[in-house]
């Protein structure tokens, strides 16, 4: 008899995970795998998914393990170093607020939503796939919360962070953002998170926190940023094999596909308002301005790269990005500015810029900073020059679909509030734009379900009817919102570094001898 | 001797996250308890899932068995991501070793014919079994309700694929590098009279709708299969010459005694409730009584291929075990 062939390392894999799958005789298939027939997306063959990469589990917890040690040791030894003071200035600490209270509680529902994945694709292939990366969203979730718990100790706007992402009037941008997503079927999430959210945005939006990191002296998070490449990376190409699976399989996906491209891109383009003002405004050392960083990462790297590639399926490029790029020369400082005025409902506290990032403002857009942004920092100057701080009185309105106050123009005129609406069984719906306007009319009963805050705070659910007690119902406390200048946080740094310079003047201890 | 650094000390102005201190007071909490506890969004949802109208995204109303506060359960071994890799790697590193200590010493092979038909006929098709281990771990992690809970399914997922593939790699092992065994292995699963009760119990399993009844269905029969094959046939091994399968045998015990840790714990969580503890410990009964004679058909068949192979006691053994289990959940005497 012949000496047994050896398997190759491709079969070897396949024996190792799609093999253990086998074909159920004793249930029906549509029982077992009963959600992937209502969005209309046909598959033939689930077997011709190509595993995006191939990882058998003992290779993937040693790998995992040694990432995580060292990761670990950096963030103990940062603790044990009052690494913080190190930082440029506190206030960078709020684009960590944001990114704790906004974006960690999105990697904790991408690890659920991908285990719904890993239970009901039909082809073991993909489940595995998805398996691994609900264990990896758990891991950043855990390890964004680990390296962002030393702040927390001695700073504010991080201590409720979960209780806030469910309550906080802005955080229900990115919780609706991804509460869609998981309410949607399989395929769509594949789509929205899998393809929309880690490959066509995912440079938009992580990129610029973990590079503000390493511009301001945040060691933790841009270790934990570093360790997370491989992940992420390893999500990109699922993400990229998802799309490309199901644009192969029939043509009748292509148009469902398109439409989710769609919807997706607006969605999660509104979701990165909060990143703009972030990288303009929130950085104390700044690293590239949004626009900089929309063009290369969104115009050049997806328009000019991937959609090129996709137009072979007949994919084109979303709808109403024409209206994204002409926004990104006003985008972040109308976020701001709406920010700067409602901060004292918020888990972060905003100023108006300097003298030195407004000269980086002006040359960063010529265009527009200084005729239409440079004035009205000027009227807030005026207003704390006689010894106020201009904040708006009242609550905004907000657009039912992305949820961000009704802040945004007109394409094309800056001056001019963009205001859509649209009737739906007698009731009336506003929209900030006509990206926001189209993804309602496409699925208006899933829509008409938000929950707006301003509107629950109207209705009283919101902890009671004035502002301090909506604050209190938020688990807001001093010093976590409002006017960063003279605020707990800037004279706790003012102490401690005055405390470490006079220790420094301290005659060095000796050493044991 | 020692020496002295000085280093600044701050005094922190908390000790951890606001929730935490709510819970336990003020000290400091443990990273599996800032990376666990209250993790799970609880309010104010903005949709239904299209799928499932009638359920919240997360809902505790997804099972039978309920927690007044999910958190009154806590994972014993205090697994958040980095502990809980660490401690699977030191597991696959472990077997490689055994495999290659095996394989070097020709141990596999030299293994008494009967064992050698053992692993090729009972446990290597149990692989498959695992991969149905996978899924319902899985779909516990989806709908379970509180991050303690749905965080230990999701790792038992994990390690279900990976000790299907332990047993895999055995199967290669064993056929010299091929894929001969697992392929007979599979065919076994899908027509060998004695494992299809299994396999119907696994496939039936899987269109439960309530995931703790998915949960507790798959232990069941874990308490009887791992019970048989990793402790029972582990002392007959010993006995009977064939080392080589102890050696096997240890890592896949010391698997599940690690996982009956918080599955025990959840069994207790769930009966000493004060709200729903006596409805949980009724309901559970009764999931007991319902699924416990599909698993024990299910495991007598693979006792019946040890019984032909070895003469072990093993269909004798798991009818004990099974009278043990039902004891155990008999409903209270009221």
């Amino acid at each position: 008899m012949a000496a047994p062939r050896k398997l190759s390392m491709k079969q070897r894999y396949a024996a190792l995970t799609r093999d253990l799958d086998w074909d159920l005789s004793y249930v029906d298939e549509d029982k077992a795998y009963p959600y992937t027939s209502f969005e209309g997306i046909k598959i033939h063959d689930w077997s011709k998914w190509e595993d995006p990469f191939r990882l058998t589990i003992d290779a993937y917890m040693k790998y995992q393990a040694e990432k995580d040690k060292r990761l670990y040791a950096v963030l103990d030894s940062f603790a044990q170093g009052q690494g913080h003071l190190q930082l440029t200035d506190p206030s960078y600490l709020n684009a960590m607020k944001l990114f704790l209270q906004g974006v960690t509680p999105l990697e904790y529902q991408a690890h659920r939503n991908f285990a719904y994945l890993a239970r009901f694709l039909n082809g073991p292939g993909p489940r595995f796939a998805a398996l691994c990366q609900s264990q990896d969203e758990l891991r950043h979730a855990q390890t964004e919360i680990h390296t962002l718990s030393n702040y927390n100790k001695y700073y504010q706007g991080m201590h409720s962070w979960q209780h806030q992402h469910d309550r906080v009037w802005y955080l229900s941008v990115p919780k609706s953002y991804f509460d869609d997503a998981v309410t949607a079927g399989p395929f769509e999430f594949l789509i929205a998170i899998g393809f929309s959210f880690e490959y066509l945005l995912t440079n938009l939006l992580f990129v610029p926190f973990m590079s503000g990191a390493s511009f301001n002296g945040d060691l933790p998070t841009m270790t934990f940023g570093f360790s997370a490449q491989s992940d992420e990376s390893r999500h990109m190409t699922l993400g990229l094999e998802a799309i490309k699976f199901m644009l192969e399989q029939d043509p009748d996906n292509v148009p469902i596909v398109q439409a989710w491209i769609d919807k997706w891109f607006w969605r999660g383009y509104r979701l990165l308002a909060l990143v703009s003002q972030m990288l303009d405004y929130m950085l104390p050392r700044k690293v590239m301005s949004w626009k900089e960083a929309f063009e290369l990462y969104f115009e050049e790297q997806m328009l000019g790269g991937l959609f090129p590639d996709l137009a072979y399926y007949g994919i084109t490029p979303p709808r109403h990005v024409e209206h994204a790029i002409a926004e990104k020369e006003v985008l972040s400082h109308q976020v701001y500015w709406t920010l700067y005025q409602f901060s004292f409902a918020a888990g972060f506290t905003t100023t108006i810029p300097s003298e030195d990032a407004q000269k980086w403002l002006a040359e960063q857009y010529p265009q527009t900073f200084e005729k239409l942004y440079k004035p009205l920092w000027g009227k807030a100057a005026a207003v704390v020059d006689n010894g106020g701080r201009y904040f708006y009185q009242g609550l905004p309105q907000l657009c039912q679909v992305c949820q961000v106050p009704m802040l945004f123009t007109e394409p094309g005129d800056p001056t001019t509030i963009c205001q859509r609406h649209t009737e739906f069984e007698g009731e009336r719906y506003d929209f900030c734009s006509d990206g926001c306007q189209w993804i309602f009319e496409r699925e208006p009963e899933k829509y008409v379900q938000a929950w707006l805050p301003v509107h629950q705070i109207y209705q009283g659910n919101c902890g009671g009817p004035t502002v301090p007690d909506v604050l209190a119902w938020y688990k807001l406390q001093p010093g976590d919102n409002g006017e960063i200048a003279g605020n707990l946080e800037q004279t706790a740094w003012e102490t401690w570094h005055a405390t470490s310079s006079a220790e420094e003047q301290a005659p060095a201890p000796v050493a044991g001898n | 001797m020692q020496y002295e650094l000085r280093t600044q000390v701050i005094e922190p102005r908390r000790k951890t996250f606001t929730n935490l201190t709510e819970r336990y007071g003020d000290r400091p909490a443990t990273r599996y308890e800032e990376g666990s506890v209250d993790v799970q969004a609880t309010a104010n949802f903005h949709y239904r899932p299209l799928w499932d109208p009638t359920h919240e995204i997360y809902d505790p109303e997804y099972s039978a068995l309920r927690l007044t506060d999910p958190y009154s359960f806590v994972d014993p071994r205090q697994f958040y991501y980095a502990p809980y890799v660490t401690s699977r790697a030191h597991l696959h590193e472990a077997f490689a070793s055994t495999l290659a200590y095996l394989e070097n010493r020709d141990l596999v092979e030299r293994l008494p014919q009967g064992w050698k038909d053992l692993v090729a006929r009972a446990v290597i098709p149990l692989r498959h079994y695992e991969s149905g281990g996978q899924l319902i771990g899985a779909f516990g992690c989806r709908f379970g309700y509180g991050t303690t809970i749905t965080q230990c399914l999701s790792y038992a997922s994990f390690d279900r694929v990976g000790n299907a593939q332990l047993l895999s790699r055995l199967g290669i092992s064993l056929d010299g590098g091929s894929d001969g065994i697992l392929v007979s292995a599979k065919q076994a699963w899908m027509e060998d009279a004695d494992l299809q009760p299994l396999r119907k119990y696994v496939e039936l399993l899987l269109v439960e709708d309530d995931w703790a009844a998915q949960h507790v269905g798959l232990d069941l029969a874990d308490q009887l299969i791992y019970g048989l094959l990793y402790t029972h046939l582990d002392e007959t091994a010993l006995l009977g010459g064939a080392g080589a399968y102890s050696l096997v045998a240890q890592h896949l015990s010391g698997w599940f005694t690690d996982n009956r840790r918080w599955v025990d714990a959840l069994y207790a969580a769930w009966g000493r409730d004060p709200e729903h503890g006596a409805a949980n410990k009724a309901e559970l009964s009764a999931l007991v009584a319902r699924l416990l004679p599909g698993a024990l058909e299910g495991a007598l068949g693979v006792a019946r291929i040890a019984d032909r192979c070895l003469d072990a006691g093993a269909v004798a053994y798991v009818e004990t075990r099974a009278r043990a289990l039902a004891a155990a959940f008999a409903p209270e005497e009221s």
